[in-house]
């Protein structure tokens, strides 16, 4: 986080938006370890689209023929778990909870976190004040006690998860982008907007925000990192998603006691999860190395 | 200086406030008869409603609130209904426990990170750089329980070297040392990478800066550029960060603590929320923010300390 | 022989014939026997068979040999010089017995304090602190006779008024023990406190029912003049809180409380550890180790498993089916498993909608494959539940035919009920042990095939236990612990209006069925009984119930005399270590 912005400054010649997009993308090439990243990712985001296609069984299904032989075999790529259930298919469909739960909310985090972020950087005065004194005492508390305290009081659910991100991610969102924000509004184009009389939501959420989103960007993939791995540990931790649907989290918890006999059983969750987030972080790295080149 | 003492202590007291009442509300609407949880499920209601009488559970909450601050204040922490006994029978030995936890990973995870970065920043993209920036990136994204079922299946199950709980225990012939291996070696693991990238980030930084060209260009010795000016200058900006580590250290390690059924802190802090146990969770919140704001005050004036900019303006 | 017997009981010498004539098996005949007051000694003499060695065998063993091995001959094999047994368990703090709620609660306490009565791992109950107990015909009253010359660890004699201060502190209300759940029915009465509760309704409370309710007849001598007949009085008094204390100590317990047991607690570290060292002076045989420490690991099975592979503890107190699997590879470790009347129970509360019609609730219980659910949940340990909260290893059981999964036919009960496509409902169950939502879930997917969709809500433990006895959780899934005796079970579980009646059901019929049952002692008449309240359970009642377990749990090969126990109770000074 420490791209200056002014790389993403809008005085590029115009063209084609999605031209500009894919030329974008292409930068990615430059970057090996970026391309790591973009590909790991993509394994993961193409095996949640593709879950009821390649999943060999349903996930929740015992398989009572099995009796307890839990070893991989013809039948099972990869063995069950400990309740007799393909772990592939569980692999599979446990990445669509991942997938779903954290981008959502990191989504939520950012829509509170650039509009709080950016009232206290545009106005500042009072409004800064409150904003950030709120958001002081929130990142004061360690992340994992806030989402234990969280959690055990509303219960574990997908959706309390997605508030626990939210609650927790947005205040450093605001941190960050109250920063740009602050840098940005002595630009030229945005006094030209205020000349114009654009409102100051336009000029927010039109010039500010978008001339923002290099170092946001890159912050968002770090995120996703983050936000998968503490649905890993909530989970783990007996906090997360209810059952019986599959997360990673969880599976390791649930064979960990296992581990002697049907290693298997929690070593593979342990490296799809680690997979999606390292991923996640060489994605971020790359594209920070070409916002900084570029 | 006085005033800067002035003004974070004025702020500390005021996180304080906020969280105690942030953290006593919450603790409200926490499901379950602090009672109930004491008797267990198989008393009668009658028993329940005698015991909520006697603790005085049924009188409204602010005059509870000021109550319970000032019981805290006198060094009163509560009963826990996890623990059956004062709150001040556990936390003290978990937070004592923690901490040989955390200081013996903060004596390992400074020395190596600031090592580790420097010689990546030293050359910026270089080969070595490429290894330690994407193995610090590796590290740092595998979670804490994932390297713990790792490393304990290599080094518990299948080379049977080291025990594979740390209760801290030494009856059955392991020492504290060997139980303290594998929790050490997890915190650092996850915890080394991100402080190796500040370092780094700032190293590089550093190094374009003009003076080091310049020194380098005058024809000192490399060596005695990067020890004598380089690093002095690289440690300001990470030092903050470093600082920070303590509070992931102290109060973060839940999971560590609870894969190796280590009696800390963070193993409190989860049975008690799991078990909704309103006073550990209130104590111990309070404590970790504590910790947190401290950690901050302390970093901020180390921070003035080690830069001239802001000693002397 | 006949003569000296009828003194102890007039039912007594009938059931010495049955015994002879084959109606009554060994088994039962001891429990019946020993709970009219005969000595355990006299009445395995009857029954011709060896007590230790009866003993011994109830509970089996993967690897038979190790548990035969008789306690003598593995004393005077050599000790080990670290003569220490480490045992994992939970350690919490032990300030007050009374109001224990879990077994692991007492575990540790159990080594310093006695019960008057003890029952042991065939399900037979003995007198302990006890010398004898005797019934009167009616069960309603009944004489404690205390052994003699018990002394404390503080060289006070263990007397009637001790154990009678202790009787009267669990009855006493504001102590808040769950004893007070088990006798209410015959020890207490409800009376207005002449307060008022916030809705206007008149605050009542408990007492004991009579003022002679708790007698003392002479220094060892201790009468229960009860309410109601009650069969089950020393069963009850191998509760878990009830634990004789020493009066002076005002219930309080502690590192080096007094107590009558063979252990005296000298170190305790709530979540950490508990060290009790072998006392001099014990009343009973001394035991042959010379210290037990419970280590605390913790709720997660896979550090009791890693404990025990690194050798930091020699036994769990419990293992659960996650860890079953890598217990069995382990070599050093030996297997213990006890068929039980443990169980968990989908209760269903008739005072809601839903359940309001019995037609849908059997349907619920057709739906179940009860056998799979047994493979599925808890790897096929134990056997599948017959919907009537009544255990094979009960006396009284009955067996009925076995209520088979019948789709068809439940959904056929469904819509006679006016729900043909079925209907949505939601369960609570508790998280831990884990087979209990896999249970669940199993069982879900088969209440699917029905047309019942049920949302699982998966509860921390000490949240379902908030709820598991109250209104507002119309479908939960409930363990219950094991209880020697169906009609205990019955009696606590499905009775109108008692405290533990999680499922509000109440059916006069079967409560006027439950008490007759409860006043027979001949096991085959109680028997015939039992099979109409089965049938009701079947029929009509509020559960579903998908199995039985078997408890086991995993010990080092080098501990001698360990049996496990239906309860997971541990009795400690059993125990010896081999080198």
């Amino acid at each position: 986080m420490t791209t200056d912005v002014r790389n993403f400054g809008a005085t590029r010649p115009r063209d084609g938006k999605l031209a500009r997009l894919l030329r974008r993308i292409a930068l990615l090439r430059e970057s090996p370890v970026g391309m790591i990243g973009a590909g790991l990712v993509l394994f993961w985001i193409l095996v949640a689209i593709l879950a009821p296609l390649i999943s060999p069984y349903d996930p929740n299904a015992n398989d009572f023929e099995i009796a307890r032989d839990w070893y991989p075999s013809a039948r099972h790529w990869l063995g069950t778990d400990n309740q007799s259930r393909d772990l592939l298919s569980r692999i599979i469909w446990g990445s669509r909870t991942v997938l779903i739960v954290a981008p959502t909310a990191v989504g939520c985090a950012y829509v509170i976190g650039c509009l709080m972020g950016l009232l206290a950087g545009y106005y500042r005065g009072w409004v800064d004040l409150v904003v950030m004194r709120i958001s002081d005492i929130i990142l004061s508390f360690p992340v994992i006690i806030l989402y234990m305290i969280i959690i055990a009081n509303f219960g574990p659910s997908a959706f309390n998860i997605i508030l626990a991100v939210t609650f927790i991610a947005a205040p450093q969102i605001t941190r960050i982008v109250r920063g740009l924000t602050l840098e940005l509004r002595e630009r030229d184009y945005v006094a030209a907007a205020k000349m114009r009389g654009e409102s100051a939501w336009y000029i927010m959420l039109v010039e500010i925000l978008p001339n923002a989103r290099g170092p946001l960007i890159v912050d968002a993939c770090l995120r996703m990192g983050y936000t998968t791995i503490a649905i890993g540990v909530l989970g783990f931790l007996g906090l997360g998603l209810p059952p019986p649907d599959p997360d990673w989290g969880g599976m390791v918890k649930d064979s960990y006691a296992l581990m002697s006999t049907y290693p298997l059983m929690s070593i593979i969750p342990c490296m799809a999860i680690s997979s999606l987030v390292v991923g996640f972080n060489l994605l971020a790295d790359g594209i920070r190395e070409i916002g900084l080149r570029d | 200086m006085i005033g800067f003492f002035a003004k974070r202590l004025a702020y500390l007291v005021f996180t304080m406030l906020v969280v105690s009442f942030i953290i006593y509300t919450i603790s409200e609407f926490t499901p379950g008869d602090v009672a109930r949880k004491i008797l267990g499920p198989f008393a009668t209601k009658n028993q329940v409603e005698l015991l909520t009488e006697e603790m005085g559970l049924n009188r409204p909450v602010f005059i509870r609130y000021f109550e319970w601050v000032g019981q805290t204040l006198s060094g009163d922490l509560g009963y826990s209904t996890r623990y059956k006994t004062e709150v001040n029978n556990i936390i003290w030995g978990r937070l004592y426990n923690t901490m040989i936890l955390a200081s013996i990973a903060f004596a390992i995870i400074v020395p190596a990170s600031i090592l580790f970065g420097i010689v990546a920043g030293m050359a910026e993209a270089s080969k070595l750089d490429r290894t330690i920036s994407v193995a610090s990136i590796v590290t740092t994204s595998v979670p804490e329980f994932a390297s713990g079922v790792f490393l304990s299946w290599i080094f518990v199950i299948w080379l049977g070297i080291l025990p594979g709980t740390s209760t801290l225990d030494t009856g059955a012939g392991w020492s504290i040392a060997s139980q303290l291996v594998l929790p050490v070696a997890v915190m650092v693991l996850y915890d080394l990478g991100y402080v190796i990238r500040m370092v780094r980030a700032s190293m590089v930084e550093v190094m374009m800066r003009p003076y080091i060209r310049t020194a380098v260009l005058k024809g000192l010795r490399f060596r005695e550029v990067i020890l004598k000016h380089a690093v002095r200058n690289a440690m300001i900006a990470p030092f903050t960060v470093i600082l920070l580590q303590i509070n992931y250290l102290v109060t973060g390690v839940v999971v560590v603590e609870a894969v190796f059924a280590y009696p800390g802190f963070g193993r409190m802090m989860l049975e008690g929320a799991l078990s909704q146990d309103i006073a550990i969770i209130e104590a111990g919140a309070l404590f970790a923010v504590l910790i947190a704001v401290v950690t901050q005050i302390v970093g901020d004036f180390g921070y003035m300390l080690l830069n001239p900019r802001i000693r002397f303006s | 022989m006949s003569e000296d017997i009828k003194k102890i009981h007039p039912y007594l010498p009938t059931l010495v014939n049955q015994l002879r004539a084959g109606k009554v098996d060994r088994r039962e005949f001891l429990r019946t026997s020993t709970l009219l007051g005969l000595s355990a000694t006299a009445a395995y003499t009857l029954a011709g068979c060896d007590e230790k060695q009866e003993e011994q065998q109830s509970s089996t063993t993967e690897e038979a040999p190790a548990a035969t091995t008789t306690t003598t001959e593995t004393q005077q094999a050599a000790a080990p010089t670290d003569n220490v047994i480490r045992i994992g368990m939970r350690v919490p703090a032990l300030e007050d017995p009374a109001t224990f709620s879990w077994v692991y609660d007492s575990n540790v306490t159990r080594q310093v304090c006695d019960y008057l009565t003890r029952t042991g791992v065939d399900n037979v109950t003995r007198p302990w602190l006890l010398e004898k107990w005797e019934a009167s015909p009616d069960l309603k009253t009944w004489t404690l006779t205390l052994k003699k010359g018990i002394k404390w660890s503080n060289g006070d004699e263990l007397v009637a008024d001790h154990a009678i201060w202790n009787l009267t502190r669990w009855l006493d209300e504001k102590v808040g023990s769950s004893v007070v759940g088990l006798m209410k029915g015959y020890m207490l009465t409800e009376y207005d406190t002449g307060q008022k509760d916030d809705a206007g309704n008149p605050k009542m409370g408990t007492k004991l029912w009579a003022d002679n309710a708790i007698e003392k007849v002479d220094d060892y001598t201790i009468r229960l003049n009860c309410k109601e007949a009650q069969l089950a009085v020393p069963e009850h008094l191998f509760h878990y809180p009830a634990l004789i204390l020493h009066p002076s100590e005002n219930g309080k317990f502690g590192v080096n409380a007094i107590g009558t047991g063979a252990f005296t607690l000298t170190e305790l570290e709530v979540g950490k550890k508990a060290v009790l060292k072998k006392r001099d002076g014990y009343w009973g045989k001394a035991p042959a180790v010379d210290s037990i420490e419970f280590i605390d690991l913790g709720d997660d099975p896979a550090a009791s498993v890693s404990a025990l592979a690194s050798k930091q503890i020699q036994g769990l107190y419990e293992a659960s089916v996650s860890q079953f699997a890598a217990l069995q590879k382990m070599d050093h470790i030996t297997i213990y498993q006890v068929s039980t009347g443990q169980t968990a129970v989908a209760r269903m509360q008739p005072i809601h909608d839903t359940w309001k019609d019995p037609r849908v609730r059997k349907a619920m219980r057709l739906a179940i494959d009860s056998e799979k659910v047994l493979q599925a949940a808890h790897l096929g340990l134990g056997s599948p539940g017959e919907h009537h909260h009544v255990c094979p290893i009960h006396p009284e059981y009955a067996k009925l035919d076995f209520m088979k999964q019948d789709i068809e036919g439940a959904k056929k009960l469904l819509a006679d009920a006016g729900m043909p496509n079925g209907f949505e409902t939601e369960i609570f169950c508790k998280k831990d042990p884990d087979w209990e939502p896999q249970a669940v879930q199993v069982m879900a997917e088969m209440w699917k095939q029905i047309g019942v969709n049920v949302k699982i809500n998966v509860l921390p433990s000490d949240q379902y236990w908030e709820i598991w006895n109250v209104e507002t959780a119309p479908f939960a899934f409930t363990t219950w612990t094991h209880r020697p005796l169906g009609v205990m079970v019955l009696g606590l579980a499905y009775r109108t209006g008692v405290p533990w009646n999680e499922s509000f059901y109440s059916n006069p019929k079967f409560d006027e069925t439950l008490t007759r049952a409860e006043g027979i002692l001949d096991v085959e008449e109680r028997r015939k009984v039992m099979v109409e309240l089965e049938q009701i359970m079947q029929e009509d009642g509020p559960i579903v119930q998908p199995l039985w377990r078997a408890v086991f749990t995993g010990m080092d090969k080098r501990i001698q005399g360990f049996q496990i126990h239906p309860t997971y109770y541990l009795f400690c000074e059993e125990w010896s270590l081999t080198a």
